[in-house]
C-alpha cells in the first residue's frame, strides 16, 4: 500500500475507523444512552466528509492498481450518499427515541452501510464491487429488522436477506463468468477483453447476471419483490434511508459497471436495461394505485422512479449518465422531504401510515400540506417544479439515443403514476371528514420538509447549478 | 412593453391582492384590475408591429443545454388569444368584485386568478414548446386552486379532483409528444418546428407525437371522452367559470391545436381523430346539456359542445374551416362569458340556479333578461347574433366533409348538434326567464347593480355588432386565421364574413336546426322523461367507476404478485433470471465448440446416475428429514468423487471433510425438529414450482455444458497459476499455494471470519441458554423413544483406537500440503472430525472434561500464528504475507524444504479446528434435555467399572 493509495481512500478509511471506534465506545461507555450523541456525531461526520469529498478537485485517480477509483463520478455520488444519509439520520432521532428504537448500533450500522456505498461507487474491479455491495447489504439487512419485537420487521429483514443472498449469488456467478472469459476482474481489463461490438456468450451471461444482481439492489422490476415488504416492515426512518442513499449507490454502481467494464458493447445491455426500466416504471405506477399504506406506496413510487433513472442509463451515452445522476439527486431530495412529512404523521403519539388519515390535512396544517403538495407535484413530474426537469432530462436522453419508444412509454407511465401523487394532494385538500392527525412540532422534520419543498420551487431557476458537476461526473465515466 | 414583462405582470401582480387583502375590497379589486389593464396596455402597444408583419420575440436563456430557453413571441394567433385573455379578464375582475360576498377571502381569490391569467398568457405567447408546457401545467395548478376555492362544497372537491386528475395526466402525456416533436424538428422553438411540416409528417414518430399531444389538448379542452371533468368543475365561483369557459383554460387545448395546425394537420389520422372527436363531442355535449337543470351545468355542457364544434373545424384541415374556427373562438368567448355572468347574477339574486325552480324572471329582472336573451339567441345560432355566421360556416364546411363513405353522415350529425344547441339555448331562455312569475323563489329576484350587469352588457353589444355587421370583424379574423395557416395555405379567395350567405344547404340545415330546437323544447317533458328512463350513465359515476376499476386492477395485480410468500418472490426471481438468460442466449454469439468432451467411462456414468438419482430422491422424499440428510450425503460424496475424477484431489478432500462436518451439524439440528416436514402446498402448486425448478435447472445445466465445451480466456488463468506456483510459491500443489501464498490475504481474512462466525454461534447459544428458551429446550420431548444405549461400548472403543490414527493422518496431510494434495484447511477438518467423534461416542461431559484448551483460544492462536507469519515478511523487507522458502538439511534426515507458508498454514489449521469444534460444541449444549442424566462415564456398560450403589 503506497501513500498515494492511502490518501485516495482516506475518506472511507476515516469513516471506517470512526465506525469501529464508535462501536467500541458505544459498547463500553453506556450503550444506548449514547445513541443520540453518536447519531449526531455520525451525521456531522457525514456532512464533513461530503464537504471534503465534494471540494477536492482531483482529476481521476486510482488506488491499489485500479481496484478503487476516485473520479468526478464517484465524488458526485458520494456527496449525494453522504448528505442524504446525514439528513435521514438527523430526521430519525426523535422518531426512534420516542419508540425506544434508538440503539447505539443504529448510527454505526448506517455508517458501515455508507462505507459500503462509497466503496461501491468507487469500485474499479469486480472484487471491490462485491465487497462494497456486501458491506452495504449486510448493514441494511440488520437495520431493516431493527424493530426486533415486531414480526413484520423481522420477517421483512429475513426476506430481504434471503432474496439478497440469492441475488448476490447470481451476481457472483456473473462475476466469475466474466472473470473466466475476460481473464481479469479489473474493469479496465474487462473492457479491453470485451472489445467493441459484440461479446462472447460467456461474457454476455456474466454481464446479464451481474445486471440482474444489481437490478435487485436498485429494486428494478421484476427484481423488486422485496421492496414493498421491507419498506412497510422497517421503522419509517429506516425506510427513508432505504429509499435514498442505497438507491444512489446501487444506481451509480450499475452505471459504473456498465460503462467502465462493458462500455464497448452498449448494444448488448441497452435492451435489457430498457426492459427493466419499462417494467419498473409501469409496475411502480400501476401497483401504487391500489395502496392504502403510504410506506408501501412510497415503495412502488421508488420502483417507478428507479425505472426512470434506468432510462437515463439505458441511453448508453454520457448525457444519459448525466441525466441519471441529476434524476437521482432530485429524486433523493424529493424523497427526503416526503419522508420528513411521513415521519411527522401520527395520531395520539402513534405513527400513522394510512393514506386515508390525510383527509383534510390542509385544514389543520396548511403550511405542511402546501409543502407536501409541492413535493407530490414534483414527484409526479408536473412542470415547472424541479421533478419535471428530472423526468425531462432522462426523457431527452432516451430520445437522443433513438429510444423514442422508451420515452413514450415513460411518459405514459408517468401519467399513470401522477394519479396517486395527485390523490394524496386531493385528500389533503378536499378529502372527507375524518379524525385529524396530531399536529406535530418537530423542528427538524419541519425544517427538512420546508427546505425540500423550497428546493423544488427555487431550483427551477437553474437546478442549483447541479448540471455542471453532473456533466463532469458523466464525462469522467463515459469517455 | 417587453413581452416578458407582459407575461410576468400577472405573476408579479399576483402578490398584490394577497398583500392588499386587508386594505378593503375595492382596493383589492382595483389593484387586480390595474395589473390586468397594464398587461393589456402593454400588449396593445405591440400591436402595430404585429400588424406590420413583424414578429416580436423576447428571449432569456434558461437551461440552454436542454434546449430550454425562455422565449416568447407575438404573432397574430398569440395576439388574438392574449387580447381575449386580458380583455375578458378585466371584465371578469370587475364582475367578481361585486359577485363575491363579504365572507369570501378576496385577496386569495384574486391572487389565484392573476396566477391563472399569467399562466394562460404564457401559453399563448410561448415560442419554446417546453416553456409552453410549463405554463400549460401552471394553468392546471392554478385552475385547481381556483376551482377548489370554495372548499366547503362537496361538489367542488369532486370537481377539483377530476379536473386535476384528467388535465394533469393529459399534460404529462403531452410532455412526451412535445419532446418527440422537438426531436424531429431539431429544435424546441415553435418558429423552427412550424417550418418543418414535411419532416415531421414523414417521421415514423409522427403518430406517437400526435397522439400524445392530442391527448393533452383533448383533456384540456374537455373533448370526448374526457369531457366529464369540465361540468363538474362548476362548483367554482361563477366568475371563475365565466373566465375558464370563455377565454381561457379550455381554450388552451384549442389554441395548441391551432398553433400546431400547420405541422400536424392534413394527415388522415389528424382528420379522423380531431374532426371525429370534435363532431362526437359536439353532439353528445349538446344532448346532455339540454337535460341539465342546473344553469351552470347546462352552460358547461354547452361549452363542451361548442368546443367540439371548433375542434371539428380544426380537424377538417381546410383553410376555410380554419377561418371559421378562429371566428367561432371569438364569438364563443364573447357570448359564453356573458351567459355565465348572467347565470351568476340569477344565482346571486334569485338564490338558485335550478331551472325547475326558476321561470318568469323576465318581469323581475328585465336587464338580466335582456342580456340573457341576446347572448342566448347567439348561442342558439339565430341570425343577427354573432353565433350565427360562424355556425353557418361550420355547417357549410360539414357539407363538404365525408366520413367513411356516406355523404349525409357529417351534415346530419352537424345538424343534430346544432339542433340540440338551439334547443338548450331556448330552454335556458324559456324555462328560466319566460313563463309565469312564481312565488317560491328562494330569494327575492331583482336586477343587480351596474357592477354586475355592466360587463355582460358590454359583451352583448359586441354580440350584436358582430352579429349584424360581421364584416367589421373580418380583417382581424382573417389576420389571425392567416397566422394559424402559416405558410401552408392561404385564406380562400372570395371569402367574406357576411350576415346573409344566400340560400345554401347550410342555411337549410340552420333553419332545420332552429325549428327543430323549438320543437324539442315544446316536447321537453316527454323527452326529459325518456332521458331519465334511459339511465344514461352519469359522467361522474363513469369516472368513479374508472377509478374504482383502476384501483381494483392495481390490487388484482399487486396482491397475487406481492402476497408476502417468499416462495412467490423466489419464483418470480427465478423466472426473471430465466427470461434474461433466454434473451442473452438468443442475442449472444454462439461460437463452435473448441473443446472435445471427455470420453464417457463406467465410473463417470455410474457417479452421474447416482448424483441424479439422489437429487431426484431428495425432491421426492424431502419430507422425511433424516432420509433427506442421507441422500444429501450421497450427493456430497458424488461431488467429491467428481472432483477427484477431474484431477482436483484437493477440492475432493476439502469437499469430503466439509461434507462430514456439515452433515454432523445438520444431524444436531435435526434433533430439534420433527421427523417429517408438514405438507404445505397443493399438488398443483408443487407441479408449478417443480416446473419452474426443472426449467431453471436445465437452463443452468445447458449453460454450463455450453461453456465447458469452449475455451475460456487466452492465456487462461489456470495456466498462469500452474506456471508460477513452484517458481513463486515454492510448492507444486497449486491449490495450496493459491490459498496460502497467491491469495494469502484472502485466506487470512477467511480464517478470521470463520473464527468470528464460531464465536458468534457461541455467543448466541450463550444468550439463548440464559434466556427463557432454556426451560423450553430442557423440557422438550422427542417424538420417538430413545434408542436406549447412548454411548455404546463398541463405538467408544473404536473412536479411541482411531483417534491417534486420525491425528497422524491430520499431521501427514498438513505436512504434505505444500506439494501434494492436503494442507492446513483439510488437516484441520480431519482433526476436528476425530475430536467430534469423541464427543459423539463418549458423551459431551466426558469429552469436555478432557479438553485442556478452550476452543476460543485455539481460534485466536490460529489467527495470531497466521498473522505473525505474515508480519515476518516485513522484517525481510517484503509486503505483508510474502512467502519465502528454502532448503535445510537436518543431519540424520535428508534435505528438507521449508516454506514460510507453512507457519501460515498452521494458523489456518488451528483456526479451522477451533471454529468447527466451538460451533459444534455450542449446538451440543443446546441439545441437552432434563430427562437425560449427564452420564459421568464414557460407556453405558463398562465391564471394567465397579458399580457402586
Amino acid at each position: 500500500m503506497s501513500s498515494a493509495d492511502f490518501s485516495t481512500i482516506l475518506p472511507e478509511f476515516l469513516l471506517a475507523l470512526y465506525a469501529l471506534g464508535a462501536l467500541l465506545f458505544g459498547a463500553y461507555a453506556g450503550k444506548d444512552r449514547r445513541a443520540s450523541m453518536l447519531l449526531w456525531v455520525t451525521a456531522g461526520l457525514f456532512v464533513a466528509l461530503a464537504f471534503w469529498v465534494g471540494v477536492s478537485g482531483h482529476a481521476g485517480r486510482a488506488a491499489f492498481g485500479g481496484l478503487f477509483i476516485d473520479d468526478a463520478f464517484s465524488r458526485f455520488a458520494k456527496v449525494m450518499i453522504l448528505i442524504s444519509a446525514a439528513v435521514v439520520l438527523v430526521m430519525s432521532e426523535e422518531y426512534m427515541s420516542r419508540r425506544d428504537l434508538l440503539r447505539f448500533e443504529y448510527p454505526i450500522l448506517v455508517a458501515l452501510g455508507v462505507i459500503g456505498m462509497m466503496v461501491m461507487v468507487s469500485a474499479g474491479d469486480l472484487m471491490t464491487l462485491y465487497m462494497g455491495l456486501e458491506l452495504q447489504s449486510l448493514s441494511l439487512y440488520v437495520v431493516a429488522s431493527l424493530r426486533r419485537n415486531s414480526i413484520r420487521s423481522t420477517e421483512a429483514g429475513l426476506k430481504y436477506f434471503v432474496l439478497g443472498a440469492l441475488s448476490s449469488g447470481l451476481l457472483l456467478y456473473g462475476a466469475s463468468l466474466t472473470y473466466g472469459f475476460a481473464g481479469t476482474t479489473l474493469f479496465s481489463g474487462i473492457i479491453a477483453a470485451a472489445g467493441e461490438g459484440t461479446i462472447s456468450l460467456g461474457l454476455l451471461f456474466g454481464l446479464v447476471f451481474i445486471a440482474a444482481g444489481l437490478a435487485f439492489k436498485v429494486s428494478a422490476a421484476p427484481f423488486h419483490m422485496w421492496t414493498p415488504d421491507v419498506y412497510e416492515g422497517s421503522p419509517t426512518p429506516v425506510t427513508a434511508f432505504f429509499a435514498t442513499a442505497p438507491k444512489v449507490a446501487a444506481m451509480s454502481l450499475f452505471a459504473r459497471v456498465l460503462h467502465d467494464a462493458f462500455g464497448g458493447v452498449v448494444s448488448d445491455w441497452q435492451q435489457v436495461i430498457a426492459v427493466l426500466s419499462v417494467a419498473s416504471m409501469f409496475l411502480g405506477a400501476v401497483a401504487a394505485i391500489g395502496q392504502r399504506d403510504i410506506k408501501r406506496l412510497m415503495a412502488y413510487s421508488s420502483i417507478n422512479h428507479m425505472g426512470f433513472a434506468l432510462m437515463g442509463l439505458a441511453a448508453g451515452t454520457a448525457f444519459g449518465v448525466q441525466a441519471m445522476l441529476i434524476y437521482l439527486a432530485i429524486y433523493v431530495t424529493m424523497n427526503i422531504g416526503t419522508f420528513a412529512f411521513i415521519l411527522g404523521m401520527e395520531k395520539d403519539g402513534k405513527p400513522v401510515v394510512e393514506i386515508d388519515a390525510l383527509n383534510l390535512y390542509a385544514r389543520n396544517e396548511p403550511t405542511r400540506a402546501l409543502a407536501m403538495l409541492v413535493l407530490m407535484f414534483s414527484m409526479a413530474g408536473v412542470p415547472p417544479l424541479v421533478g419535471f426537469f428530472a423526468k425531462y432530462y432522462v426523457l431527452t436522453a432516451a430520445v437522443g439515443a433513438d429510444l423514442g419508444w422508451l420515452a413514450v412509454l415513460g411518459v405514459v407511465a408517468s401519467a399513470i403514476a401522477a394519479y396517486y401523487y395527485l390523490r394524496i394532494v386531493y385528500l389533503m385538500y378536499f378529502g372527507t371528514e375524518s379524525d385529524a392527525l396530531d399536529s406535530t412540532s418537530q423542528p427538524v422534520l419541519w425544517g427538512v420538509l420546508m427546505v425540500s419543498a423550497l428546493i423544488m420551487v427555487v431550483g427551477v431557476v437553474n437546478l442549483f447549478g447541479i448540471e455542471g458537476p453532473a456533466a463532469a461526473a458523466a464525462s469522467a465515466l463515459v469517455e | 412593453m417587453s413581452l416578458i414583462l407582459i407575461v410576468l405582470a400577472p405573476f408579479l401582480g399576483a402578490l398584490l391582492p394577497a398583500v392588499m387583502a386587508n386594505a378593503g375590497r375595492r382596493t383589492c379589486a382595483l389593484t387586480t384590475l390595474t395589473v390586468s389593464a397594464v398587461a393589456l396596455v402593454g400588449l396593445v402597444s405591440r400591436v402595430p408591429e404585429v400588424l406590420a408583419g413583424d414578429m416580436p420575440v423576447a428571449q432569456v436563456e434558461w437551461m440552454p443545454e436542454l434546449g430550454l430557453n425562455f422565449t416568447l413571441m407575438l404573432d397574430g394567433l398569440g395576439l388574438f388569444f392574449a387580447a381575449l385573455i386580458l380583455g375578458i379578464g378585466c371584465l371578469v375582475i370587475i364582475y367578481a368584485r361585486y359577485y363575491l360576498s363579504r365572507d369570501d377571502n378576496m385577496g386569495e381569490f384574486f391572487t389565484y386568478l392573476l396566477l391563472f391569467q399569467g399562466a394562460m398568457l404564457g401559453i399563448v405567447l410561448s415560442d419554446n414548446i417546453l416553456v409552453l408546457l410549463v405554463f400549460w401545467e401552471l394553468t392546471s395548478l392554478s385552475s385547481f386552486l381556483l376551482i377548489g376555492y370554495w372548499k366547503h362544497l362537496p361538489d367542488g372537491r369532486q370537481g377539483a379532483r377530476m379536473a386535476l386528475t384528467v388535465t394533469g395526466m393529459g399534460g404529462l402525456a403531452m410532455i412526451g409528444g412535445m419532446l418527440i416533436l422537438g426531436r424531429i424538428a431539431g429544435s424546441y422553438d415553435l418558429s423552427v418546428i412550424l417550418e418543418n411540416r414535411e419532416a415531421i409528417q414523414a417521421s415514423p414518430l409522427y403518430l406517437p407525437a400526435l397522439l400524445l399531444i392530442l391527448l393533452g389538448c383533448f383533456t384540456k379542452s374537455a373533448q370526448f371522452p374526457f369531457h366529464f371533468w369540465l361540468p363538474h368543475a362548476m362548483a367554482a365561483p361563477t366568475p371563475v367559470s365565466a373566465y375558464l369557459h370563455s377565454a381561457t383554460m379550455v381554450k388552451a387545448g384549442i389554441f395548441l391545436m391551432a398553433r400546431l395546425w400547420p405541422v400536424l394537420s392534413g394527415t388522415e389520422v389528424w382528420f379522423y381523430l380531431v374532426a371525429g372527436t370534435g363532431l362526437v363531442t359536439m353532439v353528445i355535449g349538446a344532448v346532455v346539456a339540454l337535460f341539465k337543470d342546473d344553469l351552470k351545468a347546462l352552460l358547461a355542457f354547452s361549452t363542451v359542445s361548442q368546443l367540439g364544434l371548433i375542434t371539428f373545424l380544426l380537424g377538417t384541415g381546410s383553410a376555410y374551416a380554419a377561418v371559421a374556427a378562429v371566428f367561432h373562438i371569438l364569438n364563443h368567448a364573447i357570448f359564453k362569458c356573458a351567459l355565465f355572468m348572467t347565470a351568476g347574477i340569477v344565482d346571486h339574486e334569485a338564490g338558485t340556479r335550478d331551472i325547475r325552480r326558476l321561470g318568469g324572471l323576465w318581469r323581475l329582472m328585465p336587464v338580466t333578461f335582456a342580456i340573457a336573451l341576446i347572448s342566448g339567441l347567439s348561442l342558439a345560432g339565430v341570425p343577427l347574433f354573432n353565433g350565427f355566421p360562424s355556425k353557418e360556416m361550420m355547417l357549410e364546411e360539414a357539407t363538404h366533409v365525408t366520413f367513411f363513405g356516406p355523404e349525409w353522415l357529417v351534415p346530419a350529425l352537424a345538424t343534430v348538434g346544432a339542433l340540440f344547441s338551439a334547443a338548450y339555448s331556448f330552454r335556458l331562455i324559456g324555462h328560466a326567464f319566460l313563463g309565469a312569475k312564481r312565488d317560491d323563489y328562494p330569494a327575492k329576484p331583482h336586477d343587480p347593480g351596474i357592477g354586475m350587469w355592466g360587463p355582460p352588457a358590454l359583451l352583448c353589444v359586441l354580440v350584436l355588432v358582430i352579429g349584424i355587421l360581421p364584416w367589421l370583424a373580418q380583417p382581424a379574423v382573417f389576420f389571425v386565421a392567416q397566422s394559424v395557416l402559416g405558410t401552408t395555405a392561404d385564406i380562400p379567395e372570395g371569402l367574406y364574413l357576411k350576415l346573409w350567405p344566400g340560400i345554401t344547404e347550410a342555411l337549410m340545415m340552420s333553419a332545420i336546426s332552429l325549428a327543430g330546437g323549438l320543437v324539442v323544447l315544446l316536447l321537453f317533458r316527454p323527452a326529459a322523461w325518456l332521458w331519465t328512463a334511459a339511465h344514461v350513465p352519469h359522467a361522474k359515476s363513469i369516472f368513479d367507476g374508472i377509478v374504482a376499476g383502476a384501483v381494483a386492477l392495481s390490487r388484482g395485480l399487486t396482491q397475487p404478485l406481492h402476497d408476502g410468500a417468499f416462495t412467490r418472490y423466489a419464483m418470480i426471481f427465478a423466472v426473471a433470471v430465466a427470461a434474461l438468460s433466454g434473451h442473452a442466449w438468443l442475442t449472444g454469439e454462439v461460437g463452435p465448440p473448441t473443446r472435445e468432451p471427455l470420453p464417457m467411462n463406467e465410473v463417470a456414468v455410474a457417479g452421474w446416475l447416482m448424483l441424479v438419482t439422489a437429487t431426484a430422491a431428495i425432491v421426492v422424499f424431502h419430507r422425511n428429514r433424516l432420509f433427506a440428510l442421507i441422500l444429501m450425503g450421497i450427493v456430497g460424496l458424488m461431488v467429491s468423487i467428481g472432483f477427484a475424477l477431474f484431477s482436483a484431489p484437493d477440492l475432493a478432500m476439502t469437499q469430503i471433510s466439509v461434507e462430514v462436518v456439515t452433515i454432523i451439524l445438520l444431524l444436531l439440528a435435526l434433533n430439534f425438529l420433527p421427523d417429517e416436514t408438514p405438507r404445505e402446498s397443493s399438488g398443483l402448486r408443487r407441479l408449478r414450482d417443480g416446473t419452474v425448478a426443472v426449467v431453471g435447472g436445465l437452463m443452468a445445466a445447458g449453460l454450463s455444458y455450453h461453456l465447458l465445451l469452449r475455451d475460456f480466456v487466452e492465456p487462461s488463468i489456470s495456466a498462469y497459476q500452474l506456471e508460477n506456483s513452484y517458481k513463486g510459491g515454492g510448492g507444486t500443489n497449486v491449490v495450496n499455494v493459491i490459498l496460502v501464498d497467491f491469495r494469502g490475504f484472502d485466506t487470512f481474512g477467511e480464517i478470521i471470519v470463520l473464527g468470528i462466525a464460531a464465536v458468534v454461534i457461541y455467543a448466541l447459544t450463550e444468550a439463548l441458554l440464559s434466556g427463557p428458551v432454556r426451560a423450553k429446550l430442557l423440557n422438550r420431548r422427542p417424538e420417538k423413544d430413545l434408542a436406549g444405549d447412548m454411548h455404546p461400548l463398541m463405538m467408544v472403543v473404536l473412536t479411541r483406537v482411531i483417534m491417534p490414527l486420525v491425528l497422524m493422518v491430520g499431521v501427514y496431510i498438513f505436512l504434505r500440503g505444500h506439494n501434494m494434495p492436503g494442507g492446513g484447511f483439510i488437516a484441520g477438518l480431519i482433526v476436528a472430525i476425530g475430536l467430534v467423534m469423541q464427543y459423539m461416542a463418549s458423551g459431551y461431559y466426558w469429552a469436555a472434561d478432557r479438553q485442556r484448551y478452550p476452543f476460543h483460544g485455539i481460534i485466536g492462536a490460529g489467527v495470531l500464528v497466521a498473522g505473525i507469519t505474515g508480519i515476518g515478511a516485513w522484517f525481510a523487507g517484503y509486503p505483508f504475507l510474502t512467502s519465502s522458502y528454502g532448503y535445510i538439511t537436518i543431519p540424520p534426515l535428508e534435505e528438507f524444504e521449508w516454506a514460510s507458508a507453512m507457519g501460515f498454514d498452521l494458523g489456518v489449521f488451528l483456526a479451522v479446528v477451533g471454529a468447527v469444534m466451538l460451533s459444534l460444541e455450542s449446538f451440543a449444549r443446546m441439545a441437552r434435555r432434563r430427562d437425560q442424566k449427564d452420564s459421568e462415564h464414557a460407556m453405558d456398560i463398562d465391564p471394567s467399572r465397579k458399580e457402586t450403589t
